[in-house]
């Protein structure tokens, strides 16, 4: 599997994730499956939604975006293309840091954790490291 | 020859390459729909559950007693409760025209204590603002000034006149001499919304169909009255309530009634 088929796979994930939480901002799903924590009170409270949108459907925005990407980048025309890889350096270390304002939200504001959204973070410091990985490699390549 | 060997070698390279990469982008295509396709049917599964939306809120919320503020003794020979709505406008004149008598003349004189039970009506907006404004009130001391001031001024807070009333609420705490940030703080977080809601179960409880109702001793009457009727309720209650109180002390018997009569005879 090359680096950009484990960005694609990575934000397939997300994008499974961002669209659970946001089904259920919606109200198409009724009760979030949580076995850890509270994420209703995360997803139900005054953060849960940025600048008119729930926060849920800015990841969604940002893992599709990302499996776009990824998909463009990972055919053969395209798979040792610089920008491709600096593009998804940079969506990946701004929702990093958007999920780390919103852990922090949870954990010292909200003061509660929400599963699913600890998830989303972990998986996009993973994306990061991936992405910085594939800069580096395509880099040296170029 | 040679040319053509390093050619075919070439060719056999690269087919070697686009098979591993064949084989590579099969098993990655595999990995993907199994990811899609189960996370499809996990997020369906979730749909199709039963739709019972908790309401959540990060601040328990626990039950609080029906106390209703308190005016006079306590232990006064007569009890009298009053429900009422801040923004209905009986509730109003009641408080304006005819309670201060009753407060001057029946609660200050130790005849019955007087207790207010807040009974938000749901058609009035502001009016569990007001019970809000007069509780964080009573924190600093000052509820029956706060409860006078919001009826007074009625046309001033009340739903028709503003969306805001916090802003007029906030002149009378600032002319009342209330600590305005305690004050504010108590409003904003609802302190006391338990209590409120309390005060509503309680006339709830006692099934009260509008306001204001007066419960007098025993008796329970509903609408605003004039000084003279209400006082009439009182002087009854206060007949009954020593007649209520020594009634166990002195069983009337048969026997007694018997007695008595054969004496008057």
């Amino acid at each position: 599997m090359t680096r950009r088929q484990l960005l694609v796979l990575l934000a397939v994930i997300g994008v499974g994730i961002a669209l659970y939480l946001t089904l259920y901002k919606i109200g198409v799903i009724g009760v979030l499956s949580c076995t850890v924590g509270s994420c209703e009170a995360v997803n139900t409270s005054k953060w849960s939604v940025f600048l008119g949108l729930p926060v849920s459907a800015w990841g969604l925005l940002a893992y599709v975006a990302l499996l776009v990407i990824a998909l463009i980048g990972g055919t053969e025309a395209r798979e040792q293309s610089v920008p491709i890889a600096k593009i998804i350096v940079a969506l990946a270390a701004w929702s990093v840091l958007f999920s780390a304002w919103l852990t922090y939200l949870e954990l010292f504001v909200i003061h509660a954790i929400c599963i699913w959204c600890v998830t989303s973070a972990l998986l996009w410091v993973v994306i990061l490291a991936v992405s910085i990985a594939d800069l580096r490699a395509v880099s040296r390549a170029a | 020859m040679a040319d053509k060997g390093v050619d075919g070698g070439r060719g056999r390279r690269s087919g070697v390459v686009a098979k591993q990469r064949g084989n590579s982008a099969q098993r990655f295509h595999v990995v993907l729909a199994l990811v899609v396709v189960v996370g499809a049917l996990l997020i369906v599964r979730a749909a199709k559950a039963p739709h019972a939306r908790a309401n959540v809120t990060t601040a328990p919320i626990t039950a609080a007693t029906a106390e209703g503020y308190l005016l006079g003794n306590a232990n006064a020979p007569v009890q009298i409760m009053e429900f009422a709505d801040f923004e209905c406008p009986a509730c109003g004149n009641f408080s304006v025209i005819t309670e201060p008598d009753v407060r001057a003349r029946i609660v200050n004189t130790g005849l019955a204590s007087y207790r207010f039970f807040d009974y938000p009506l749901p058609m009035h907006k502001n009016t569990i603002a007001a019970s809000n404004a007069a509780a964080c009130a009573a924190d600093q001391g000052k509820f029956w000034e706060m409860h006078d001031e919001l009826f007074r001024n009625q046309p001033e807070w009340n739903g028709e006149s503003t969306d805001n009333p916090k802003k007029i609420f906030a002149g009378y705490v600032k002319a009342l001499g209330l600590n305005g940030d305690t004050w504010e703080k108590c409003f904003d977080e609802q302190t006391h919304q338990p209590r409120i809601l309390a005060n509503q179960a309680e006339g709830a409880r006692r099934k009260v169909q509008s306001t204001p109702t007066f419960i007098i001793g025993t008796r329970m009457i509903p609408g605003a009255m004039s000084y003279d009727v209400f006082k009439a309720y009182v002087d009854s209650a206060t007949k009954e309530a020593p007649a209520a109180k020594a009634a166990p002390a002195i069983p009337a018997t048969p026997k007694a009634d018997t007695a008595a009569k054969k004496i008057t005879q």
